[in-house]
Order: C-alpha cells, then structure tokens, then sequence
C-alpha cells in the first residue's frame, strides 16, 4: 500500500499555517507575539499516514487542532479537498467534520463520564444520520467490534474500562462518523507499553482497511517509525525536516533530527557511551526565539551565518527535505 | 511584583468608579421619579410641592450627565452632600462612625484567627478523630446560627443571667478605656463565632490538601522532623488560601455588622446606614454605601497583595 | 444502600419534614397566627399551645410554622431564580468566552463589589421592604454566586478532551452545553444551591429582624427574634424557639451541602489525617542482626506490602526480593500496577498511611557498618536515615519541590552538620553546579516555578545527593521529560555514579530502553510480584519469563511488522488470580500454572525467575 498512485490534490493540504497566541505584559504593556507554529505547510494522501514529531512546546498539538479545523490559523490556509476551512460557515463546517475526526491523548479525559459508551458513540451516528435511527444499536455494535471490544459495552460507562479500552473507544467513536481523515494527538503516550502495542496493532489495521489519511502527533520515535509512512520533525513550531520514515530515521539530514534519535534511548545501545553526545540546553521559549535558525542555539554545527536567515528547505531527494544550511552537504 | 501591585490597584480603582456609577445608576434608571420614591410611603401618594422641592434640592433638574458628574466630583473631592433629616454633612457622619465599626471587626478577626488556625491545624492532623468531630460540629453550629441570634442570647445569659457584661452601648476609648473594652467583648465575639468557624473550617482543609502533596513527601525524605515540616512545609502553604478567605470574609462584615451594632447599640457605621434606609436619606445611604464599598474594594485589594507577597507563584503567572 | 444515599439519608429526611410541615401549614390544625389573646400573654407551654404564646398571646407554634414558610419560600425561591439565571451566564460566558464572557460573567460580578447585606439593604431601600423586594434583592445578590462556580466549572469541563470531541464531531455549540456540559457542571451547582439556601435564609432574617424584610403581621424568624429581645427577661424562652428554628433549619442546608460536596468529590473521604504526624509509642528496641564483613548494600527478601483496612488485609506486593550492591544500578521495571513504586516508598518509610510492610526483611547496611531492617523501622527510625544513608529522586520535580521557598532555601534544609550560613551557601551552590545547574549563585534564589522541567529534575537530584547517600532511589525520574532533557539527566545519574562509586542506585523506570542504557541489573514485576531478575544484557538477551519476552517484543523497535500486543490487562489488587499472576494473559500457561504461585527458579547463578516453564521461554 505504500506504493499507492497519489491522486492529483492531497485530501488534506496545510499552506503555511501559523499561529499566534499574543501574550499581553501587564494591563498596558504591548501584546507580545508568541508564535506556536510558524509556516508549516502540509499535505496528507488518502492512505499515508504522516507523523508529526518533536518535543513539548514545539507546536505539534496546534497544529494538529488547526488541521482538523479546531483552532483558526492565524495565518495560512488549511484545506480539506482544496476547500478552505476559514472560509466555512458553522453548519457547512459541521457538517464537513463528519469527514474529519479526532483521537486524544488522555484516555481519561476523552469520555464523558456520565454517559454510556453507546450513546457516545452514537452521537456522530444521529449529528450526521449515518445510518437510520434504528439501525444505530448494530451500528454501535459494529464499531465496537471493529476496534475489538464486546458489543455488550455499549451500556456502560468510561469507568468501568481500562486506559486501553478506552482508548479504543475512542477510537470507534471517530470511525463512527466513516471519516477520511484522523487527527491521532499522542494516542498511545498515556498508555502502558504492553498496552500500547494493542492501540498502535489496531491503528495500524484501520489503515489498511479503511484506507484513512492519518496525521499521527508523538513524542516517541519508535512508535512513530512503526507506524507512519511520512515523518516531520518540528522544532520551536517549524518543521526542520520532512520525509519518507526510512530516510529521516535512517539518514537524518537536519542536526536536531540526528540529535532527538540519539537521545532517545533504545533497548539495543550502540554502546554506553552514547549518552556523552547529549544535546546541551533546552528550548527556547517561543516568545523571544532566536534569529535565523531556531536550533542554532543547541546546534553542534552551528556557524555564525546560521543567525543570519531562517534556512530554506533543501530538497535532499524527492519528498525528502532539511531547513538547514549543511544539509545535504 | 510592583507590576503587579500597580496592576491590581487600577483594577480596584476600575471597581470603585463603577460601584460609584452603578449606585447613581440605580436610583436614576430605575422607571419612576426618585424623588417621589423617596418621599412616599407605601401606598400613599406625595405631596407635590415636597417633591418639587427635594428635586430643586437633589438637582434632579438638570440634565443626567450633569448630575452623574456633580456625584462623580463630590466623591472625588470627599463632598458626600448633607443628610436630609438634620442636614449635617454625611463625610462627617461617616468618619465618627467608622472607626468604631472597623474596631469590632479589627477585634473579631483577631479573635477567630487566632483561635481558628490552631484548631484547624490540629483538627487536619486528627481528621477522622474524635477532637476533629467534635470541632467540625462546633462550626457548622456557629456557621449557621445567624450574628443576632448569637448576639441576643450572649446578651440574655451574660448580660442578663449573669450580669458579667454591660448588654450593649458604646464610651469612648479615651472617656473610660476598660468600659469601653468591656463593651467591644460581646460584639466581637458574636461576629468572631461564625468567622471562626469559617477559618477553622478553612485551616482544616487546605492542611489536609497540604498533607497529601508531594513536596511535604519531599520535606520527610530529607529527614526533617515533624516540627519544621508542619511549619515550613504545611501551615506555612496551607496560609495562603485561609488569609484570602479571611480578607474576603472581613470585607463581607464591613457592611454585615449591621445587625451587630443594631444588637449591641454600638454607634457604628453600619448601624448609621439601618437608620438611614429606615427614614429614606438618600445622601446618607449613597455616602455610607460608597465608604464601604471603597473599603471592600481596597480589602480584596490588599488581600490580592498579601497572596502575591506569600505565593511567588501569582505575580508570575498574572504578568 | 449505597455510600451516596447514606449520606445524604440524613439531611435529606431532615429537609423533607421541614418542608412537609410548612407546606401542609394550612391544613393542619394550627391555631389562627394572628389571633391575640392579650391576657395570656408570655403564657407558657401548655397543651393548646405547646410552645406557649407571644407578647400578643399568638400561638407560637403556628407562628413559628408559618414563619419558617415565609422564610423557605424567599430563600428557596430567591435561590432557584438566582441559580437558573446564573447558571445561564457562567454557561454562556465559559462556552463562548471573550465578549460573551465579558457581558454575562464579568458584568455579573460588579455586584460582587458590594457587600451582600448592603446590596440587599440598597434595594429595600429602593424598592421599600416586603416579600417581593427582598426576593429581587437576594436573586440579585447571589446570581453572580454562581455564575462564578458554573462558569470555573464550565472552563474546565470545555477544556477536557470529550468536548473537543464533540465540537469535532460536527455537535451544534447548544447541543454540547445541553447535552455534555451541564451535566458535568451539576454537581457545584447543586453544593452552592444548598449553600446558597442556607446563605440566604440568614440574610432574609436578618433585615426581617431589622425590621426591613418580611412586612408584619405576617409572621417570620427574623421578626419573632426582634419582637421577643425586648421581653427576654420576662419570656427567654419566645427568644429560644424562633432562634433554634432558624439556626437548625440553615445547620440542616449547611449539612446537605457538606454531605454533598463529600459524596460529588470522594476524595475527601480517604483523608484520615497524618500518621506519620502523631508520635506513636515507640518500638522496642530492634533484634541485633548479625553483620557479616562484606555483603549487599540492601537485600529485600521476601517483602509483602499491604493494606490494612478494618475488613480484611490485602497484600498489593508480595514476594519482593530485590538485592543492591554498592556501586550497583538496579533497574525496577514493571507497567503501571506492578508494585515498583510502593517498593521504593517502602524503603524510605513513606508508605501512604493505609499502607505498610506486612512480611519480609529489607537488611540495609549503613555507613557505619551495622545492618538495619528497613521493614522494622518506624517514623523516628527512618528520620535517622533517610536523606543521610537513602534519599529518593521523585517523578514529578515540578511537584515535589514546595513552590513557595527558594531552590537554595529547600536545599539548604536538606543538609546535615551545616556550618554557619556561609559555609551553607558555599555547599548549596557547589551542589546546584554539581548537577550542572547554570549559574547557581542566581539560581539558588530562583523558585520552582521559575525553573525549566529539566532544572527542577536537576535541583531535585540535588536534593537527594545533598549529603553524599549509599543508596539513592530514582523513581521514574525522567518519565516527564523531553528526549533531549532525558538524556541530559540520564547523562547527570551516570557522571553521579561515576563521581561517588560507591554508590547504590535503585532506578525505578517503566521504560526499558532507559533501562538498557543505564542499569547493571534489572528487577521486573508484574502485578506487585517480581517475575523476574537478573543481569540486564543477559536478560534482554534471552529472557527467562513469558511477561518479561513479551513486554521486550512489545517495544516498536526493530523490523517486525507488527507488535507483539500482550492481551488483556493487569488484573486489580482485589482480584488476583490464583497461582502465576500472569497466567490469564499468558500464551505459555498451562493449568499447572494456575495452581500454586510458582517458585524461584535460577536459570543461572544470576538470575531468578517465576515461571515453570522458563526453558522454553524464547
């Protein structure tokens, strides 16, 4: 399935997406820019599943709620099948979102807890009558065998479930509506790892079966190189590097891409003394970021002239590109 | 943190310009002539030419913006008008009298704080004892045994029964000074009860939050003894939430002792206000309310100060 | 019954009556409130009047029902007015916020800026007393009251991700408040209802007692309060009955909403005060333990902990046996559930009250040579060694450092045999530079809140190395942290380990990559039992035990095209299987598994495992 034909226009297409959460100082000081993400431009096939990678505070949970339409960009574009978002009234937006659908991070908070799972999951079968009203009971059964729990949990309620379950719960409840498209924002990241292994396995069929376009938001590396087809790294709410899973984890081109895989540990060490090239610092606060390049602050390879602009993308191979001055080089 | 200071106080100063608007507001926006409000009784119609005259004399012959800025300067100048039932200056009446209300609320807060902090502190530490029931009794007693209920059976068992206490009336301090701290007893009291059980109630729970979190954990894996771990680590974060409490509860007295001075004759302010509502002296009543609204305005004022001095958290997180 | 209908059965009743009495007032047989018998005035109780007459001679019994009605129908009716017209503003100004919020929640609560009796006094004056002014005036009053609460409540029902998920399910705005928020919004409001009540019938007496409320004849508390202060002396008990009426009938609301708010928000119920707080008679002496020369820094043998309620005991780890070497880093991996927390706690003496040790041996050897049974030990015989022999790393630094004292301050309370106040300083910014804490003169005056998530690990790992301890606990000490903070600090525990080698380190993670990176030895649990033990190459290599294989497949690393998922969930303390643990989600297990716990089996020297079929564990 990786080697699908792409069609002409991406399902989803993100044209530099920006947003900004102005920050005021005191009750007369000047509004302060905070940009969370800035100049992200995206687009996701039927069938690909992109990862978004990168640490907190690098933007990817904005992101992903501006491309399912939750939050407005501050600038930029995002278009479902080349239709504007922005540009939508309510009741045509309400409508579109039947299409577009959300998995979150807290498998906790992501039910209601006073209403049974049926009826939660049903919700999206009446808001968009995807199937007659007395059909909705064996619809609501369907779904919850498809993400491998017994119809009988219909009548409960989210307590009576595990994290796991919940999760996939969760799950049905976005598949209610037949959507073409999933926001996934750290599904799997509140989740036991023997646990994990179920969600991302099921994540992984729905793919296959439903032929879904999937942007999958992470902190972790190895689950992301499992599961995704494409990968974008971000940092201080850019994307540093964008490209097929094999390249990016194989041969990462930016320095911050190569510094988050050492740093993640791994069951298998290369040797013990890997962790001598930790990176040094931490993030930027968005508020004041530095100029040109925003890693250059930690980069290993910086050069002064790293301060001057904010690197282009260098095209490294087809779909395959860095925002740095060395990559490539 | 100054930032923060500056900050707050143009939100109270905000307030205080509204509540002076809002009570001009009221007695001008509401249908009907004010004038003929005041001076009617029930269902009995005024006498006109009473009315015309107090209108000529509330200027409510002039335009509204007109009369919105005569009440806005004279607030601004101390000029609170004069009282229509002797025509005394209202600003005067009102500096006599508030001091003598501050005093009673100054006295019960003390009281309550100093009596409610310890047993709530102690009542945490024993939650689910015996002392701790018993003290979660005595609160909820005092918490809903209205002021003048407690003021009027202190009156009939201590001033009455035993005859330990004058029943009420005010000297001044420096006519009788141990009359005038006899008086202050059985008012202070009866308003320290229920704020008492307020702070009790309030020590109590935050201490038990406290408690539970992980840097009192922290404080036991460094091997502190239990002294210093209540101290640093317990009370002295479990304050912050009983201080705003108590400042809020103090700015609610500062129009509440009401019926404390009306109970115990004490000639505060509050009492001055029953009066005035009683006869309708619209100066007196606008005068008194601004005073306290002023006070309750500057009261949340300081209690916003004392956290941020306390929690160096707040001015952080507001600026 | 259950918990919720025991509480409220109570006060519920209670309310009940009252109400049953005030609203059948008109047909029972009650004496006419108005009707005056001036020549028995201030009579006693007597059969008529059971309890006596007034200073007209009016039945105070039918007075004071009649007055109760008064006064419950202002104060229940003021405070449903004021809760379906607040709850309207906190609702709308939560969900839309911005201007919405600005014009319902905001406007709302200028009324906040007056005290409430004055509020209330400035509409009877306005309005004139009565019944009717008094209702605006309290509907008034507390209508911000719970705008406020319903609007905190709305913010943060919003923010939770099921609301989110409505909003993307394409929901109309109405239908989410209707249908998803006001239900989670309930449970304060109903708390401020009663409180709200309560509070209002204490307003509404009082300016009746001032004769600004209820207009006479009719009849209230208030108004016999005031009536019966000037015939105290004659009559004390016409002050005792309206008195008691009122202050039991607003004792019974505070009740209800007390009971309320311990049924909506349990947490309240498990707080049983602070043990550790209360000096506990003290232990005898501890048995002497033979000291051998050279042996385990720590050797738990066969340690249970359990919880001690009154029913019966329930053991939530057992079969603990974990040994540390000076010099060693032992790694505790298990998933949520699996005991590997409440093993360190126990060590250090801080077992949640309920808790404690049930069986077993933890022998640690001190800097002094001798060996202790850490599982002996009580409150003041911990203190002796926690922070000096064993200190702990805790998970969430940004919680286990107390916000309101300095970085420097909290360090410097940590020290033992401190010189004067420079030599502390001196030692505070030596520690904070140690763990590679930037700038540490400016930064030991720094509170928590100012520091990166990184830097409070960091100043916490001070914390805990504060007076150089042989055994140092790590529970999950970089779970929260970014990849590159991880390796930072992971970076920090090795040049810690290598700066004092004799040095014991209990790394308590749930991760086993940071497993592989950093420990010498890996303990894994499974359900409040270890499993499995043994050096950790070896053990990654070729595990002995079906969970431990499983959970190493489980890790998405490496070619395999799909996980290895292990089925199934950890089952809950209460209702452990018999026999393995891990038997139900188990692909090896046989029905001989499910009979008896299984033994330590030694596939090596090294190593220790629970399985009975560990040869064929792949």
């Amino acid at each position: 399935m990786l080697d699908m034909p792409s069609t002409d226009t991406p399902l989803v297409q993100a044209r530099g997406l920006g947003r900004n959460f102005p920050q005021r100082q005191g009750l007369l000081g000047r509004a302060r820019d905070v940009w969370a993400v800035r100049d992200v431009s995206l687009s996701i096939a039927r069938g690909e599943t992109v990862g978004v990678v990168g640490e907190s505070g690098c933007g990817k949970s904005t992101l992903g709620r501006m491309m399912l339409g939750l939050d407005t960009p501050t600038r930029g574009q995002m278009l479902f099948e080349g239709r504007d978002l922005a540009s939508l009234a309510g009741a045509e937006k309400r409508r579109l979102s039947r299409r577009m659908q959300m998995v979150f991070q807290d498998p906790f908070g992501s039910l209601d807890p006073r209403r049974t799972i049926g009826a939660q999951i049903g919700d999206g079968l009446r808001i968009h009558q995807i199937v007659p009203r007395h059909d909705i009971r064996a619809e609501v059964a369907r779904l919850l065998d498809q993400v491998g729990l017994p119809s009988a949990a219909a009548e409960r309620r989210p307590h009576e479930f595990s994290g796991g379950q919940r999760q996939r719960i969760a799950v049905a409840r976005a598949l209610s509506t037949r959507p073409d498209y999933i926001v996934a924002d750290e599904p799997v990241s509140a989740l036991d790892v023997s646990i994990q292994a179920q969600v991302v396995n099921l994540l992984m069929d729905l793919r296959r079966d439903l032929d879904l376009a999937m942007l999958f938001i992470s902190h972790d590396l190895h689950v992301v190189r499992h599961l995704c087809t494409r990968i974008v790294v971000m940092y201080l709410g850019r994307i540093v590097e964008e490209g097929p899973a094999d390249k990016v984890f194989g041969a990462p081109a930016h320095p911050y891409t190569r510094a988050l895989l050492s740093a993640t540990p791994s069951l298998h060490p290369r040797d013990k003394d890997s962790l001598h090239g930790v990176l040094p610092g931490e993030l930027p606060s968005p508020a004041n970021p530095p100029s040109g390049c925003p890693f250059r602050t930690r980069c290993p390879v910086a050069e002064p002239q790293c301060a001057a602009a904010v690197p282009d993308f260098r095209t490294l191979a087809p779909g395959w590109k860095a925002a740095c001055i060395k990559a490539g080089a | 943190m100054l930032r923060y200071i500056a900050y707050r106080s143009l939100v109270a100063l905000f307030l205080v310009w509204l509540v002076v608007s809002l009570v001009f507001l009221l007695l001008h926006l509401i249908p009907g002539d004010p004038a003929e409000l005041l001076l009617s009784q029930g269902s009995l119609a005024a006498d006109p030419a009473a009315v015309a005259a107090l209108r000529e004399r509330m200027g409510l012959n002039d335009p509204l913006w007109r009369q919105y800025l005569d009440h806005l300067g004279g607030v601004l100048t101390g000029d609170l008008g004069t009282s229509f039932r002797d025509g005394a200056p209202v600003a005067e009446q009102i500096a006599l009298r508030l001091p003598r209300t501050l005093e009673v609320i100054g006295a019960a807060t003390l009281l309550a704080a100093l009596l409610g902090v310890p047993l709530g502190t102690y009542a945490a530490v024993r939650a689910g004892g015996k002392a701790d029931g018993l003290l979660s009794l005595l609160s909820s007693i005092a918490l809903s045994t209205p002021v003048f209920v407690v003021g009027s059976v202190a009156i009939l068992i201590f001033a009455q029964k035993l005859q330990w206490l004058p029943a009420g009336g005010f000297v001044s301090f420096s006519e009788d000074p141990v009359q005038h701290l006899k008086l202050l007893i059985l008012p202070a009291s009866a308003v320290a009860i229920s704020l008492w059980a307020v702070i009790t109630r309030m020590t109590r729970a935050t201490v038990i939050e406290v408690l539970e979190r992980d840097y009192v954990r922290t404080a036991r894996a460094k091997g502190l003894s239990r002294a210093p771990i209540l101290r640093r680590h317990v009370v002295r974060n479990a304050m912050i939430p009983v201080l705003t409490i108590t400042g809020l509860e103090m700015g609610t007295l500062i129009g509440g002792t009401v019926l404390v001075e009306f109970v115990f004759n004490w000639p505060g302010l509050s009492g001055y206000l029953v009066s005035a509502v009683d006869a309708r002296d619209y100066p007196e009543v606008v005068g008194i309310v601004i005073v306290i609204s002023m006070l309750f305005v500057f009261l949340n004022l300081a209690v916003d100060v004392v956290n941020a001095l306390l929690d160096p958290r707040i001015s952080l997180v507001k600026s | 019954m259950t918990r919720t209908t025991r509480k409220l059965l109570l006060p519920g009743t209670l309310i009940g009556l009252i109400l049953a009495v005030i609203v059948l007032a008109p047909v029972l047989p009650l004496h006419d409130v108005r009707a005056m018998d001036v020549p028995n005035r201030f009579a006693g109780p007597s059969a008529a009047h059971w309890l006596g007459q007034d200073e007209f001679g009016r039945d105070v019994l039918a007075r004071l029902i009649w007055g109760g009605r008064a006064s419950l129908f202002i104060a229940v009716g003021s405070a449903l007015s004021a809760a379906v017209l607040g709850t309207l503003l906190g609702l709308l100004g939560g969900y839309f916020r911005g201007v919405v919020e600005a014009l319902t929640v905001r406007a709302s609560e200028v009324i906040l800026c007056l005290p409430p009796l004055l509020l209330a006094l400035l509409v009877v004056t306005i309005l004139g007393a009565g019944t009717g002014p008094l209702m605006v005036a309290l509907t008034l009053l507390y209508t911000p009251n719970y705008a406020r609460v319903v609007y905190a409540a709305t913010l943060q029902v919003r923010a939770l991700d099921f609301v989110t998920a409505q909003m993307a399910m394409g929901a109309h705005p109405l239908a989410i408040l209707w249908r998803t928020i006001l239900p989670n919004v309930m449970p304060p409001l109903l708390v401020q209802m009663s409180l709200v009540v309560a509070s209002a019938m204490m307003i509404e007496s009082g300016l009746s007692f001032l004769g600004l409320g209820v207009v006479p004849p009719t009849p209230s508390w208030g108004l016999m309060i005031r009536a019966a202060r000037g015939a105290m002396e004659v009559s004390p008990l016409l002050l005792l009955w309206p008195s008691l009426a009122l202050a039991g009938t607003i004792l019974i609301f505070n009740l209800l909403c007390d009971r309320l708010q311990a049924v909506l928000d349990p947490r309240n119920v498990t707080a049983g005060g602070a043990l550790w707080l209360r000096k506990g008679p003290r232990r005898a002496a501890l048995p002497a333990v033979p000291a051998a020369t050279d042996g385990p820094l720590l050797a738990i043998t066969d340690m249970a902990i359990s919880v001690n309620t009154s029913e019966r005991s329930l053991e939530l780890v057992r079969r603990a046996d974990v040994s540390v070497h000076s010099g060693e880093t032992v790694a505790l991996v298990g998933e949520s559930g699996s005991g590997k927390t409440l093993t360190s706690l126990a060590l250090m003496g801080l077992l949640p009250d309920q808790l404690g040790i049930s069986r077993g041996q933890a022998l640690f050897r001190g800097r002094d040579g001798r060996v202790t049974d850490l599982a002996q030990l009580d409150e003041d015989g911990f203190r002796r060694f926690r922070g000096a022999e064993i200190s702990m790393v805790f998970q969430d630094a940004a919680a286990a450092l107390n916000p309101v004292h300095r970085i420097g301050d909290q360090l410097a309370e940590a020290l033992r045999d401190t010189g004067d106040a420079q030599e502390i300083s001196r030692r505070v910014v030596d520690l904070l530079r140690h763990v590679g804490i930037p700038d540490p003169e400016r930064r030991q005056r720094a509170y928590p809140h100012e520091l990166s998530g990184g830097q409070r690990q960091r100043a916490m790992i001070a914390l805990a190395v504060a007076n150089a301890p042989r055994l140092l606990i790590a529970d999950e000490p970089t779970t929260a942290l970014d990849p590159t903070i991880q390796a930072q600090i992971l970076h920090l525990f090795q040049k810690l380990k290598s700066d004092t080698p004799d040095m014991g380190l209990i790394f308590v993670t749930h991760d086993l990559a940071v497993v592989a990176e950093i420990a010498d030895r890996v303990v894994v649990m499974y359900a409040g039992e270890v499993v499995e033990s043994g050096p950790v190459a070896q053990v990654f290599a070729r595990p002995r035990h079906p969970y431990t294989a499983a959970l190493i497949a489980s890790v998405p690393e490496g070619a395999a095209d799909r996980l290895v998922a292990i089925p199934g969930t950890v089952p809950p303390p209460n209702a452990m299987p018999p026999g393995c643990r891990f038997a139900p989600r188990c692909a090896h297990a046989l029905p001989a598994c499910s009979a008896a716990p299984p033994g330590a089996e030694r596939p090596d020297p090294a190593r220790i495992t629970r399985c009975i079929r560990w040869k064929e564990v792949t």
